[in-house]
């Protein structure tokens, strides 16, 4: 069975290669079958391999692919519970958000393109989680990448969508020039980038390498621009550009979350290196507690999304950092899964208000869309973290771990958290609730169709019921998510050799205080918005100190652009125009000058006379006979 | 020697072609012979014989005569309609069949005296074909020229033989070797190689021994210069290779420096000379002299890589030669100019001749993946290999030089606006003749060891 899993990635590429080829000759919906059908076929495998992988680790070879001296690298696939996690997340909620882009895409002009890059997204994307060798993952790496600059910058007439989509593109080579060179390490330090041969060399060094931990921060700067984190988060909420379907799947349920795909995979690594593991968990919480400040006062309804995801894979970096690998796993899940919700729900009342985003004229969308609304309102729980709502599970286990860590990382975390669930709430009574604002004349609020609607409803079972098999033992379950995973970070565990256990009364409190804090947030929200009817201000009207501070990001896209951008132009456009232009061209025209000038004088040389020529011979005959013989 | 026999054979029945009245059918019979040659020369790969010490059919002679004689049908496949304007058709097949002989005795003499009846008999035959547009006053010029200039050179050449056979006392190759090697310091024996030397860089066309081939080039009929860049060029390296391999590979450092300096004036006048040319037929005129230069630096680093790196160099520039002057022929002859001019936009409407010119002038550049830039490669290896890595310095910035006028035609072919809409007519041959040759130059560009693995 699992030899077959291998294929896995390959109905994608064919999908691509087939809706790539015949574009425009194939019509909408056989396009959006193939595409679809292509990706249920990978489930099924995926859900074979995930039936079959409890406790085993399998390597499938499928070709040799460098071979020069001893450097050698092949085409090979590693099969265990943490990649058989991911491929279930790729390909199930790929699924659903592919079957939802038919009803979404349906009137787009570009429509069989949009499909050949969702596949081939996906096809990166399981290379990246299935590869055996850090190389190999590079170039899942780098695909995905490829896929989301295609997919942001979709509708490319936009001149704002593009530069989003090279902002995001640019940013990812900031972070993936650190991976490259990780790897390159890696290759230094252990002769190879295969998995396998690294994380046993790695399990016989002590902590505290220096190597390790140069590595593993290298490393870390690739996470920390695949999955935007501070400081290179901007591009993340740019990227909303891209066509709906896209931001839920690439930028909220997959791609982003490769960057703690790789540092959970490299959980050996980074149990080695306590200091990499601060960074970790420091930058992991400072993103997810900034990102929720900037989410408070968003008015784009996917803006807001967009910080809520920085800020959510900022928590699961704080569970990579303090050492509960398999907690931050089970957040990917479970965010995948509301939040992908969220953004296909976003994307359904922008497709019923023909493209509005802001929520200041939305509102009583309630009674319009009620599928839409319900659905939402689930998701909105399932990330405020009320129990028994999926996100609740995975997050207080993050949050249980961090409050080992150290007491500040967890009061951060519920901070962060009560922000969380105040702007997420906000969002939704605005939307939903209340009166609708928008222009009723202009614009008919509609349900959106089934083939969208279906995919919402089974991501709203999975929020709400996804947490389940996790439920930690302080609650009377048996931590089943834990257990799976266990296999694959049982040495990095064995390396930090902590992970006490906090009392089981003090896990529950902790609980307790946590959906306290955040229900409080969620009476907030309601007294505010829903209550007292408050609308967001409109723009130019002057705003608090801080307020103004959050609306604005903090000024960060400017001060990047003030301390990098600008500067970067401006050494740029001296190199180009003065050494380039005036310097090297200069040197380089010269030169031809020269030998056009000399060739010219070469002519008078070549005059048809024959008894010049005679005596050019006789006079080189004598030149020759005289050195060499006098 | 079956390849002379036949060749001479087929030369005498060319000129009985105008008695017997058979004159149509020579063509065919011809490129059959040619064919029948190959395979004879072919059979005799790996099995060396030797006639009376005077020839010495080697498999370096088998390999180069099956060049030449490859390199020569394709040239007779481009070359018919010169032979169908002019009116004394068959003494044009003879001669060159005559000189095809001459070319083929250049590539498996043993003998010096053999040596210096190969090249009176390949040159004999191209001086009066030079001149064989007998309305046209240049080429009448040309034919003049090469002949009083060859004349002049051949002299220099039989001096070298008579200094070498007065002190050796032998025109035999290997006794040659021997007798030199026991006098090296013989100022007359370094005389005699200089001479030699001198003689055979006339007949390559080395600085400053080149002034001719500027001129004759242009001069004669466009077939013709195509033979003489081609056929005539590789058994003359064929030659100067298998005369200092075999008789003064001991003594180099009585000739090297010498023709050190002549290389790197060859590369320098070669190319530079071709950058401000109009006509393209000169400027592949300059381009073939600059050639002569690589091709020598194999001469001047003398080592076991040497002879196949002339072979393969000596054979795909033949062909992508082939290519280029039989487009200059379509085009000139269609357009009435012979200037770059006369290519300029006409890719749109050619798309086969421009795509054709274009690989044989990436050929000539040296770019990959042509067969161009491995002849380039391995001739520059074994100069890497001899340590004359300043030559290859040089011969490098010489390359950059030929880019530019190379790209000229590529430029006025593919970026300059269009000339005229109606496409050059291509008789099947000349059609015939670029695609083999435009296959063979990406081919052996490819895969290299094709050539490589036989000798």
């Amino acid at each position: 069975m699992l030899q077959y899993a291998a294929l896995i990635p390959f109905f994608p590429l064919a999908g691509f290669i087939i809706l790539g080829l015949l574009n425009k000759k194939l019509p909408k919906n056989i396009a959006a079958v193939i595409a679809c059908g292509m990706l249920l076929i990978s489930f099924g495998l995926a859900l074979g391999v995930f039936m079959n992988i409890s406790g085993k680790t399998e390597e499938v070879q499928l070709a040799p692919w460098i071979n020069v001296g001893s450097f050698s690298a092949s085409f090979t696939f590693l099969l265990d519970p943490l990649s058989s996690i991911f491929l279930m997340i790729i390909t199930g909620v790929g699924f659903l958000i592919h079957v939802y882009s038919i009803g979404y895409m349906h009137d787009d002009e570009k429509h069989n393109i949009f499909f050949a890059y969702l596949n081939l997204f996906i096809f990166f994307m399981l290379v990246l989680v299935l590869a055996s060798s850090y190389l190999l993952m590079f170039v899942g790496w780098e695909g995905v990448g490829l896929c989301s600059y295609l997919l942001i910058g979709f509708w490319f007439k936009t001149k704002a969508y593009n530069d989003a989509a090279k902002k995001a593109f640019i940013m990812n080579r900031i972070g993936d020039l650190g991976f490259l060179l990780g790897i390159i390490l890696l290759f230094i330090t252990f002769g190879s980038s295969d998995y396998h041969t690294v994380f046993t060399k790695a399990n016989g060094l002590m902590s505290g390498d220096t190597m390790i931990t140069t590595i593993t921060l290298l490393l870390f700067v690739g996470a920390m621009g695949k999955s935007a984190q501070i400081p290179l988060y901007t591009w993340l909420p740019d990227a909303m550009a891209g066509p709906t379907p896209v931001s839920a799947l690439i930028h909220a349920a997959t791609m982003v979350t490769a960057g703690i795909y790789m540092v959970a995979r490299s959980g050996i690594l980074y149990a080695l290196s306590p200091v990499s593991m601060l960074v970790v968990a420091v930058v992991g919480i400072v993103t997810a507690v900034f990102a929720a400040t900037i989410a408070l006062t968003q008015n784009d309804i996917k803006k807001v999304l967009a910080y809520s995801t920085v800020s959510q894979l900022g928590y699961m970096f704080l569970g990579l950092g303090v050492g509960a690998f398999s907690a931050s796993v089970f957040h990917v899940m479970t965010h995948a899964f509301f939040k992908a919700l969220l953004f296909l729900g976003a994307g359904s009342v922008i497709h019923g208000l023909s493209g509005e985003q802001d929520i200041r004229h939305m509102g009583g969308l309630r009674k319009k869309m009620p599928i839409t609304h319900i659905t939402f309102l689930l998701a909105t729980l399932a990330i405020a973290g009320i129990p028994p709502f999926s996100g609740f599970f995975s997050k207080d286990e993050i949050l249980g771990h961090a409050f080992s860590a150290g007491m500040v990382f967890w009061v951060l975390g519920v901070i962060g958290s009560m922000m969380t669930s105040f702007y997420m709430f906000r969002l939704l009574f605005l939307a939903f609730y209340g009166t609708y604002r928008g222009d009723e004349h202009k614009v008919h609020a509609h349900e959106s169709p089934k083939v969208m609607t279906i995919p919402l409803i089974i991501l709203a079972i999975l929020s709400t019921i996804g947490g389940f098999v996790g439920v930690p033992e302080s609650l009377g379950g048996s931590a089943n998510f834990d257990k799976f995973l266990e296999p694959v970070f049982h040495d990095a565990y064995a390396k930090m050799l902590l992970m006490e256990h906090s009392q089981i009364l003090s896990e529950v409190a902790l609980m307790g205080i946590t959906v306290a804090a955040a229900a409080i947030s969620i009476f907030f929200a309601w007294n505010m918005y829903v209550k007292k009817k408050t609308v967001p201000v409109s723009e130019g009207t002057r705003l608090p100190f801080l307020q103004n501070m959050s609306y604005h990001k903090y000024y960060v896209d400017e001060i990047y652009s003030a301390l990098i951008t600008k500067p970067l132009d401006k050494i740029s456009g001296f190199l180009g125009n003065v050494v380039d232009n005036k310097f090297i061209d200069g040197i380089v025209n010269a030169s031809g000058k020269l030998t056009n000038w000399v060739s010219g004088l070469m002519r008078f040389v070549q005059t048809g006379n024959v008894d010049f020529y005679l005596l050019a011979m006789v006079v080189g005959i004598a030149l020759i006979i005289f050195f060499k013989l006098m | 020697m079956n390849t002379l026999i036949i060749l001479s054979a087929l030369g005498i029945i060319a000129l009985f072609a105008e008695i017997f009245r058979f004159r149509k059918a020579l063509f065919p019979l011809i490129l059959l012979g040619l064919g029948g040659a190959f395979f004879f020369t072919a059979k005799e790969y790996n099995h060396p014989q030797i006639f009376l010490g005077m020839m010495n059919f080697d498999n370096y002679a088998v390999i180069f005569s099956c060049a030449i004689l490859i390199i020569a049908f394709l040239w007779f496949m481009m070359a018919k309609n010169y032979f169908l304007q002019e009116t004394s058709v068959t003494d044009h097949f003879a001669l060159i069949l005559f000189s095809l002989v001459g070319a083929v005795v250049m590539v498996s003499f043993s003998n010096l005296t053999m040596l210096f009846l190969g090249i009176e008999i390949l040159s004999v035959s191209v001086y009066v074909l030079a001149a064989s547009d007998k309305s046209n006053v240049m080429s009448n010029e040309s034919g003049f020229k090469y002949f009083l200039m060859g004349s002049f050179a051949t002299g220099f050449l039989l001096f070298g033989i008579t200094l070498i056979y007065g002190i050796t006392g032998s025109f035999d190759l290997a006794s040659i070797h021997t007798q030199v090697a026991a006098n090296h310091d013989s100022g007359l024996v370094i005389a005699g190689i200089l001479l030699l030397m001198i003689g055979l860089a006339f007949k390559s066309s080395l600085a400053p021994f080149h002034f001719w081939a500027p001129d004759v080039y242009e001069g004669a009929p466009t077939t013709v210069t195509t033979y003489m860049a081609t056929v005539v060029k590789t058994a003359a390296f064929a030659a100067f290779f298998r005369l200092f391999s075999t008789c003064f590979a001991g003594v180099t450092g009585h000739w090297t420096d010498v023709l050190w300096w002549m290389v790197v004036l060859t590369l320098f006048v070669g190319n530079v000379s071709a950058v401000r040319q109009k006509s393209v037929k000169r400027l592949l005129a300059y381009s073939s002299v600059a050639h002569a230069g690589y091709i020598a630096i194999a001469v001047v680093s003398m080592g076991a890589a040497s002879t196949s790196a002339i072979l393969y160099y000596t054979f795909t520039y033949s062909i992508s030669s082939i290519s280029a002057f039989t487009i200059l022929f379509i085009v000139s002859r269609h357009k009435g100019s012979k200037d770059i001019s006369a290519f300029e936009g006409m890719s749109k409407a050619n798309p086969l001749l421009s795509f054709a010119m274009t690989v044989a002038m990436l050929s000539l550049a040296g770019i990959p993946p042509t067969a161009g830039f491995f002849a380039k490669y391995y001739v520059f290896l074994t100069a890497i290999n001899a340590g004359n890595t300043l030559l290859v310095l040089i011969a490098v910035i010489a390359a950059l030089v030929g880019i530019y006028y190379y790209f000229r035609v590529i430029i006025a072919i593919y970026f300059k606006p269009e000339q005229q809409l109606v496409p050059i007519k291509v008789g099947p041959l000349h059609r015939t003749v670029l695609i083999i040759t435009t296959i063979l130059t990406l081919l052996f560009g490819l895969f290299p060891n094709l050539i490589l693995g036989w000798i």
